[in-house]
């Protein structure tokens, strides 16, 4: 196999990884807080919309920014309907995602005078080279070169986000509330701020990840563009068996699926498939690999199940 | 549980009789009031967008409803787009009546569209015949695309809202391929990628002649015999879910799965079934489309269907008679775009932000319906039960 293209396939699984891998952390903050978020493919879309406008007008910091607040405040939406509402989790999240697509049309329609995309060249940070290994020899370094400084940082949220989980009163009450929020009421700490938080935390890193795709990865905003990633993360998250570490290694499996019809098209093996089948191995590594492990992993006791409560909190 | 902790259940005054209504007209009443206050939450804050592009609301929503009403072919042009949604939207309300939540609906249509079309361009048979055939090849196709995500489901316990969704994914390649190799046309004058075109004997004949409208409704309106046939498949889905053994036991999954297994009904087997039977729903929502506007299968068929019959199931509550009405609804909506891009300066897409708020509203309205109501029988009940003892 041409490691050229290997190293370059490399380069693009990082980059995806890092979509699936921020948008799977906001996945986990919402279900170990008792909210399950099936909506997250909806609130990248609010992310890729927003984000390449803000970065059009403002550079691209403006644009995560704008996208990470956009998902947040989309997500607010799913936090009233489950918290507050308490209608079934699943069905709000769906509605996020078939409201997503009409609100992106109607705001790219807005934002680029066009319903469908916006101008490409939407401005982005430079890239970075990784020192060392960058200069791999045989086409490997080509996989470090041209990063995203976002996909370091993608790597690096893994220990505050561990951290915040184990060592912190916040994450710990979050935990609680997704394991047993009954528990939680009774030592006398509010259950549905944590929820809101969860579901807070799940849109800004899901819009975060959306308004990464649009500017750092494809540089314009395109209908259809999230192509289920959110789904996908949804996966590494069930994959990873809700923990941060292990959703890791989901979310590079994942990544990397996804750069093989883009850059190993033509390698052994996959080179005798048609073209078309080559793009199906992302969507069947994600069902072969939720169909093998489902049984297998446990997820927050309480994810999926309205709290009632006593007294409105 | 949380009836029994409220805190206004002590021993309740006999003194003013106020007789509580029966239990069914409560429930019509008070989910006609949720409908009208998620339609009037919507109304309202789509004036307050329109009114910030400096338009009239009320001259919005009349040239919405007159671009759909007015004329026998804006009729007809609303029902040609009500006829796949009617279908999208069934297949979704039967898995989700057993329990399950099928987002595949998407990806099943197209893979029929394709099967559909084999079947249109590869056999050659008499028109009675070759009609049907396509249908039931679309079916087919539909059901063996939703038979994947249901056998997992089933045997290992894989949601079916991530494994549709990637059938989805891959329907898009695999139509792709098809339209590349096997049903590619050998016509080479057309850019784009197509089949052939399909021939008379399988083609849906318009509704227009058998109405006697021939004369107002133009040919442009793509108003097949395919909305009857949709009507009917309301009846049949009304019929399956409420009057058959299958239907009672896919409620009863969907209620308590629990409950219904320890009533002796087989969970897997029950939403094996129901899937396929939504699978088969989805067969024909590409139909109207591909049998009676294009006449061939070509790049740019129509997607998003599957999602928008989503939000026409949850609108409808998942009811027959509720998912025909809200099917016409959105292709009032539809076809209303029209009238807002000629007659005011919004961007036709202001229809799609309706259609979102009002789904969001309406789904959260039938959710404190539903408690408002549960509510309401639990005091029926008591009263009864108070009226009996009373009476001993």
């Amino acid at each position: 196999m041409p490691l050229l293209d290997l190293g370059a396939a490399i380069a693009i699984g990082l980059s995806y990884f890092t979509i699936i891998y921020l948008t799977g952390l906001g996945g986990l903050f919402s279900e170990r807080s008792g909210i399950v978020n099936i909506g997250l493919e909806g609130l990248m879309i609010s992310g890729t919309v927003m984000g390449a406008w803000g970065a059009i007008n403002w550079g691209p910091v403006a644009g995560l920014t704008i996208g990470a607040v956009s998902g947040l405040l989309f997500s607010m939406v799913h936090a009233v309907a489950t918290v507050t509402f308490r209608v079934d989790h699943i069905v709000s999240g769906v509605v996020i995602n078939v409201v997503a697509l009409g609100l992106a049309r109607f705001l790219s329609q807005l934002f680029f005078g066009s319903a469908s995309q916006s101008t490409s060249g939407v401005p982005n940070f430079g890239t970075i080279d990784i020192p060392l290994l960058s200069s791999l020899p045989a086409g490997l370094g080509r996989a470090f070169q041209d990063m995203s400084p976002m996909t370091l940082i993608a790597f690096a949220l893994v220990f505050p986000v561990i951290f915040a989980l184990n060592r912190t009163r916040f994450g710990l009450r979050l935990r609680s509330a997704g394991e047993n929020p009954e528990a939680t009421r009774t030592v006398g700490v509010r259950v549905v701020p944590l929820r809101y938080s969860g579901v807070a935390l799940s849109g800004l890193l899901a819009g975060l990840s959306g308004a990464f795709l649009a500017i750092e990865v494809n540089a314009l905003y395109q209908e259809g563009q999230t192509q289920g990633l959110g789904f996908i993360a949804l996966a590494a998250l069930i994959l990873g068996n809700w923990s941060p570490s292990r959703l890791m290694v989901g979310a590079l499996l994942f990544g990397f699926a996804q750069a093989v019809p883009l850059r190993l098209g033509d390698a052994p093996i996959i080179g005798v498939l048609p073209d078309q089948f080559v793009r199906m191995i992302p969507y069947i590594v994600t069902i072969v690999a939720i169909a093998g492990f489902v049984g297998r992993v446990q997820p927050p006791a309480a994810a999926g199940k309205a709290y009632e409560g006593t007294g409105g909190t | 549980m949380a009836l029994a902790t409220r805190p206004e259940a002590p021993p309740m005054p006999p003194a003013p009789e106020r007789r509580l209504r029966r239990p069914w007209i409560d429930a019509m009443v008070v989910q006609a009031v949720a409908v009208v206050a998620a339609v009037a939450f919507t109304g309202l804050v789509g004036s307050a967008i329109i009114l910030s592009y400096g338009e009239s609301p009320l001259f919005v929503y009349s040239t919405i409803w007159q671009f759909s009403t007015s004329r026998a072919s804006d009729v007809a042009r609303v029902l040609e787009q009500a006829t796949p949604l009617i279908f999208s939207a069934l297949a979704v309300s039967v898995a989700f009546k057993a329990g399950m939540f099928n987002i595949g609906v998407e990806g099943q249509y197209i893979v029929g569209m394709m099967t559909a079309t084999m079947a249109a361009v590869w056999l050659d048979l008499p028109a009675v015949v070759h009609l049907p055939v396509v249908v039931l090849a679309a079916m087919a196709g539909s059901m063996i695309w939703a038979f994947v995500p249901a056998i997992l489901k089933v045997k290992t316990g894989a949601h079916e809202v991530v494994t549709t969704i990637m059938m989805n994914g891959i329907s898009v390649s695999l139509v792709a391929w098809a339209l590349l190799n096997p049903l590619r046309t050998a016509d080479t004058g057309f850019v784009d990628l197509r089949s052939d075109r399909f021939p008379e004997s399988a083609v849906m004949p318009p509704l227009a002649p058998a109405l006697g409208l021939e004369d107002q409704i133009p040919s442009s309106a793509h108003l097949t015999w395919l909305f009857p046939l949709a009507l009917l498949a309301c009846a049949a889905v009304w019929f399956l879910l409420f009057r058959t053994r299958l239907g009672y036991e896919a409620r009863a999954v969907g209620a308590s799965p629990g409950s219904a297994e320890a009533g002796g009904i087989s969970i897997g087997a029950t939403q094996l079934k129901v899937f396929l039977i939504s699978g088969a729903l989805a067969g024909f929502v590409g139909l109207n489309y591909l049998l009676g506007d294009a006449g061939f299968f070509g790049v740019n068929y129509e997607t998003t269907l599957g999602f928008t019959g989503i939000a026409v199931a949850f609108l409808g509550r998942n009811h027959p008679v509720g998912i025909l009405l809200s099917a016409l609804l959105f292709g009032v909506l539809f076809r209303g775009e029209d009238g807002v891009a000629v007659a005011t300066d919004l961007p036709r897409e202001i229809t799609v932000i309706l259609e979102g708020l009002l789904i969001l509203s309406v789904v959260v309205a039938y959710e404190i319906a539903r408690r408002v109501q549960l509510r309401r029988q639990a005091e029926f009940i008591r009263q009864v039960e108070g009226e009996t003892r009373a009476a001993a």
